[in-house]
C-alpha cells in the first residue's frame, strides 16, 4: 500500500471563541491516495470548503494533523508551506480570480513567476499548457475579454502549469452553464486519467460528484459517508488500485512528456518525527524525485 | 519570485492606476526638486566663497594680526594701563592695533615659519592715462591678493617689473577700445610722500581685472616691486624714520597641518592672532551652511508630506487588490515576498519622483544660475549660485528611496498579513 498523498488525523477546525465559537470540523481522519478523484459533497455550511482549505495547506487546523506524502506539515514554517503549495498543488476556484488587465499567458504563468522560473521558460511552459487546453490562440488576449468557459480553462491551465500532484477545485462549475460545465469537467477528468493527477473537488453538483471515483459526504463538520473507506477496509492492499480504471495508457499526443502513473511504488515513509531543517529539505527533494520517478516509470511502462 | 520579476511587477502595478501614481509622484517630485535646488545653492555659493577666499593666498599661509588691546578703544572693561612695551611701537590704524617691525621679527623667529611678509597699504593719488588725463585712485590693490584677481585680458603683473593691472571699468578712460587694447598701455602712478611732495612712477598695463565680490580686482594693482617702490616713497620725506606699522602680516608655514595649532598658540602668547585660510573660510561657510540647512529643512518637510501620499496610495492599492494578493498567497507566494512586492512599489514611486525631481532641480539650477550670472549679476566675477554635486544628488536620491521604503512598510505589512482564504472568499 503506498503512502497516501494526503492524509489527516483527527482534524478539528474551530472558528471564533466563547459564545461565537463554531466547530466547523469535528475530528476528521481520512486518506487520499495518489491518482484518486475525490468529491467532497454536502449541504452548504457543512464544512466542505474548510476541509479543502486545510488539505490544501491554505489554513492551519485548530487541532489534528495534515500530512503530505506521509509528512506532517504543521511544523513547517509558513514560507516552506507556501513553497509546498506552489510546487505540489493546483487550484481551481468557483470564481476565476484572473487578473483582468493581464494577458492570459501572464495569468497562467503566475505560479511559475512566484516560483522564480525565468521569463523565457515561463513563456514556453505557459504556451505548452495553453495548447493542451486549446487556448493558445488567446495567449496574448486580456483575461477580461474571455467567456466564462474560456476563463475557467485559463484557470485550469494555471492550476496545471507547475505540474502539480493534486488539483483542488472548489465548485469549479458553480458559475458555468451546463454545457460549459461539461467541457470543464471533461478536461479535469481527462487530466486525472491521463496524468494521474489527484483531484479533490468540492461540489454541490451530483453529476460532477458521480464522475469521481470516491465521494466524501459531509454533514455538520463530520464525514457521514465515505464510499472509498468501506472499499479500502474490505479490500486487500493491492485492491486499492482496483477502483481505478486502467490508467497505464501511453502519454497522450497532447501532453507529450506526461504520462499517467497512478501509484508509483514508493517505500513507505518512516514514522515522522517533528521535521528538522534537514528533513524539510529531504521532503522537498523527495517531491522532486517523486515527479522524475513518475516520468521514469512511465517510460519503462 | 526573482528580483527582476518583483521589480517588473511592481512597475506595472504602479502604472495600473496612472492618475493616482502620477499625483503621488508629483508630491515626491516637489520635495526632490526643492531639496536639489537648495542643496545645490549651498554648494554653489560655498564653491564661490572657496574660490574667492582661496584667491587671498596659499593654503599654507597664516594671517597674523595684532591682538593687543588698542589704547583708547572702547573695550567696556575700563581704561587699559599704558605700557610702553606693547603700545609703544604699534600705532593704531583705523582703530585696529597694528604690528610693529619687532612683531614681524617675533613672528619670523617662531619655529616652523619660513617667511613673513608684512601687508602694506599704498595710497596713490592718481593714475595718468597715456593721453595725460589723470584719474583719482583711492588705494591700490595689494599684490598679495593677486591670486584672487580674475582677468578679462592680459596677465597678472610679474613680481619684479613695473607693471600694473587696471579694472575693466577703467579701460575706456585710459583711451582703449577694449580690454585687450588696454594691455600694454603706458601709464603713470602719482603718489605723495609724507610731506605731500608728488612723484610719478611709470608702469605698463599687464592686464585688465574683473571686480570680485571680495573687492579684489576693483582697483589698479601694482606688481610687488612697484608696490615696494611706491611704499618706500610714500613713507619718505621725514627727517626721522617713523616706526613702521602694519595692519597684517602673511607668514608662510612649512607644515600648517602639523604646526598650525602650536604656532597659533605661540602667537597668542605674543599678543597676536593667527588665522589660516580655513579659519577665515570656515566662518563664512558656517553661515552659508546654516542657511542651506534651513532651506533643506523646508524641502525635507515637503518630502515628509509626500511620504504620507505614498502610504495613502499604497493602502488604497492593497485594499483594491485584496483578491490578487490572496491569489498570489494561495499560489505559494510567502508573506515576505508579498511585503517585498509592495515595498518595491513604494520604492518605485520614490524612484520615479526622485529621478524626475532631481532632474528638474538640476536643470532649473543650472539654467537659472546661467541666466542670473550672465544677466543681472554679470558684474560679479566668478559668481556661482548653483553647483551640481554628484555625491549630494546621489545622497538625495538614496534619502528619497529610504523615505519611500519606510512609507511603504505599513501598506506592505498589511498586504503580507492578508489571509488568502479571507481574500478569496465569495458567497
Ligand atoms: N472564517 C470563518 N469564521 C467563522 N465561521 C466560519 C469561517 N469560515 C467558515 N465558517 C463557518 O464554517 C462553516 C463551514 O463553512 P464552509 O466550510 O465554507 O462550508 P461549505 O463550503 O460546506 O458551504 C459555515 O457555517 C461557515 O459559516
Ligand atoms: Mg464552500
Amino acid at each position: 500500500m503506498s503512502t497516501p498523498v494526503l492524509e489527516t488525523e483527527n482534524l478539528v477546525k474551530i472558528y471564533g471563541r466563547g459564545p461565537s465559537r463554531f466547530d466547523a470540523l469535528k475530528g476528521l481522519t481520512l486518506e487520499i491516495h495518489r491518482g484518486e478523484s475525490v468529491a467532497i459533497v454536502g449541504k452548504s455550511g457543512s464544512g466542505k470548503s474548510t476541509l479543502m482549505h486545510l488539505l490544501a495547506l491554505l489554513d492551519a487546523p485548530t487541532a489534528g494533523v495534515v500530512a503530505l506524502d506521509g509528512r506532517p506539515v504543521s511544523q513547517l514554517k509558513p514560507a516552506a508551506v507556501s513553497d509546498l503549495r506552489n510546487e505540489a498543488f493546483g487550484f481551481v476556484f468557483q470564481q476565476f480570480f484572473l487578473n483582468a488587465q493581464q494577458s492570459v499567458l501572464e495569468n497562467v504563468t503566475l505560479p511559475l513567476k512566484i516560483a522564480g522560473v525565468p521569463r523565457s521558460e515561463r513563456r514556453r511552459r505557459g504556451l505548452d499548457v495553453l495548447r493542451q487546453l486549446e487556448m493558445d490562440s488567446k495567449a496574448e488576449n486580456k483575461a477580461n475579454d474571455l467567456s466564462g468557459g474560456q476563463k475557467q480553462r485559463v484557470c485550469i491551465a494555471r492550476a496545471l502549469i507547475n505540474d502539480p500532484s493534486v488539483i483542488f477545485a472548489d465548485e469549479p462549475t458553480g458559475n458555468l452553464d451546463s454545457a460549459t460545465s461539461r467541457v470543464v469537467e471533461d478536461i479535469l477528468f481527462g487530466l486525472h486519467r491521463e496524468r494521474g493527477i489527484t483531484l479533490v473537488i468540492v461540489t454541490h453538483d451530483d453529476d460532477l460528484a458521480a464522475r469521481c471515483q470516491r465521494r466524501l459526504s459531509m454533514q455538520d463538520g463530520r464525514i457521514v459517508n465515505d464510499d472509498a473507506a468501506t472499499l479500502h477496509a474490505a479490500a486487500a492492499p493491492a485492491a486499492a488500485v482496483a477502483p481505478h480504471p486502467a490508467r497505464h495508457t501511453p502519454s497522450s499526443p497532447a501532453t507529450g512528456r506526461h504520462a499517467a502513473v497512478p501509484f508509483p511504488a514508493e517505500p513507505p515513509a518512516p514514522e515522522a518525527p517533528p521535521l528538522s531543517r534537514r528533513e524539510r529539505r529531504r521532503l522537498e527533494a523527495e517531491a522532486d524525485r517523486r515527479r522524475s520517478g513518475a516520468r521514469g516509470e512511465a517510460e519503462r511502462a | 519570485m526573482r528580483s527582476i520579476d518583483v521589480a517588473g511587477t511592481a512597475l506595472s502595478n504602479t502604472l495600473r492606476s496612472k492618475l493616482r501614481t502620477f499625483l503621488t509622484v508629483v508630491a515626491i517630485v516637489i520635495g526632490a526638486f526643492t531639496l536639489t535646488l537648495t542643496s545645490g545653492l549651498g554648494a554653489g555659493v560655498n564653491q564661490y566663497v572657496t574660490k574667492m577666499v582661496s584667491g587671498f593666498g596659499d593654503s599654507n599661509q597664516l594671517y597674523v594680526m595684532s591682538a593687543s588691546p588698542v589704547a583708547g578703544a572702547p573695550t567696556g572693561d575700563g581704561p587699559v594701563e599704558y605700557d610702553p612695551e606693547t603700545s609703544g611701537g604699534g600705532a593704531s590704524m583705523m582703530g585696529a592695533s597694528t604690528l610693529s617691525d619687532e612683531d614681524i621679527e617675533t613672528i619670523a623667529s617662531i619655529d616652523g615659519i619660513t617667511d613673513v611678509e608684512p601687508v602694506v597699504f599704498v595710497n596713490a593719488s592718481y593714475l595718468e592715462a597715456p593721453d595725460g588725463d589723470q584719474y583719482a585712485v583711492d588705494s591700490l590693490g595689494m599684490p598679495s591678493e593677486a591670486a584672487a584677481v580674475e582677468l578679462a585680458a592680459g596677465e597678472l603683473p610679474a613680481p619684479d617689473t613695473a607693471e600694473i593691472t587696471v579694472p575693466e571699468s577703467w579701460v575706456e578712460a585710459l583711451g582703449a577700445g577694449s580690454a585687450d587694447d588696454a594691455v600694454g598701455l603706458d601709464v603713470r602712478v602719482g603718489i605723495a610722500n609724507a610731506v605731500g611732495e608728488m612723484e610719478e612712477f611709470a608702469a605698463t598695463v599687464s592686464g585688465v581685472s574683473l571686480q570680485a565680490v571680495s573687492g579684489a580686482g576693483g582697483a589698479p594693482m601694482p606688481s610687488q616691486s612697484l608696490n615696494d617702490d611706491l611704499y618706500e616713497y610714500q613713507n619718505s620725506g621725514l627727517a626721522v624714520d617713523r616706526p613702521e606699522s602694519y595692519i597684517q602680516a602673511v607668514a608662510d608655514v612649512e607644515d600648517l597641518a602639523a604646526d598650525g595649532e602650536r604656532i597659533k598658540q605661540e602667537l597668542t602668547e605674543h599678543q597676536m592672532l593667527g588665522l589660516t585660510l580655513e579659519d577665515q573660510l570656515g566662518a563664512i561657510q558656517g553661515v552659508i551652511n546654516a542657511v542651506t540647512w534651513v532651506l533643506n529643512g523646508f524641502a525635507l518637510i515637503a518630502l515628509l508630506a509626500a511620504s504620507f501620499g505614498i502610504v495613502n496610495t499604497l493602502l488604497m492599492s492593497v485594499q483594491e487588490r485584496t483578491r490578487e494578493i490572496g491569489l498570489m498567497k494561495a499560489l505559494g507566494m510567502s508573506g515576505g515576498r508579498v511585503f517585498g512586492l509592495f515595498s518595491s512599489e513604494a520604492v518605485m514611486i520614490g524612484l520615479m519622483g526622485s529621478v524626475i525631481g532631481i532632474g528638474l532641480g538640476v536643470a532649473t539650477g543650472v539654467v537659472g544660475n546661467q541666466l542670473l550670472v550672465t544677466g543681472p549679476l554679470k558684474d560679479v566675477a566668478g559668481l556661482s549660485l548653483y553647483a551640481v554635486d554628484p555625491l549630494g544628488l546621489l545622497l538625495i536620491a538614496l534619502l528619497i528611496l529610504a523615505i519611500a521604503f519606510l512609507a511603504g512598510t505599513l501598506p506592505a505589512l498589511r498586504a503580507a498579513k492578508k489571509d488568502p482564504i479571507e481574500a478569496l472568499r465569495y458567497e
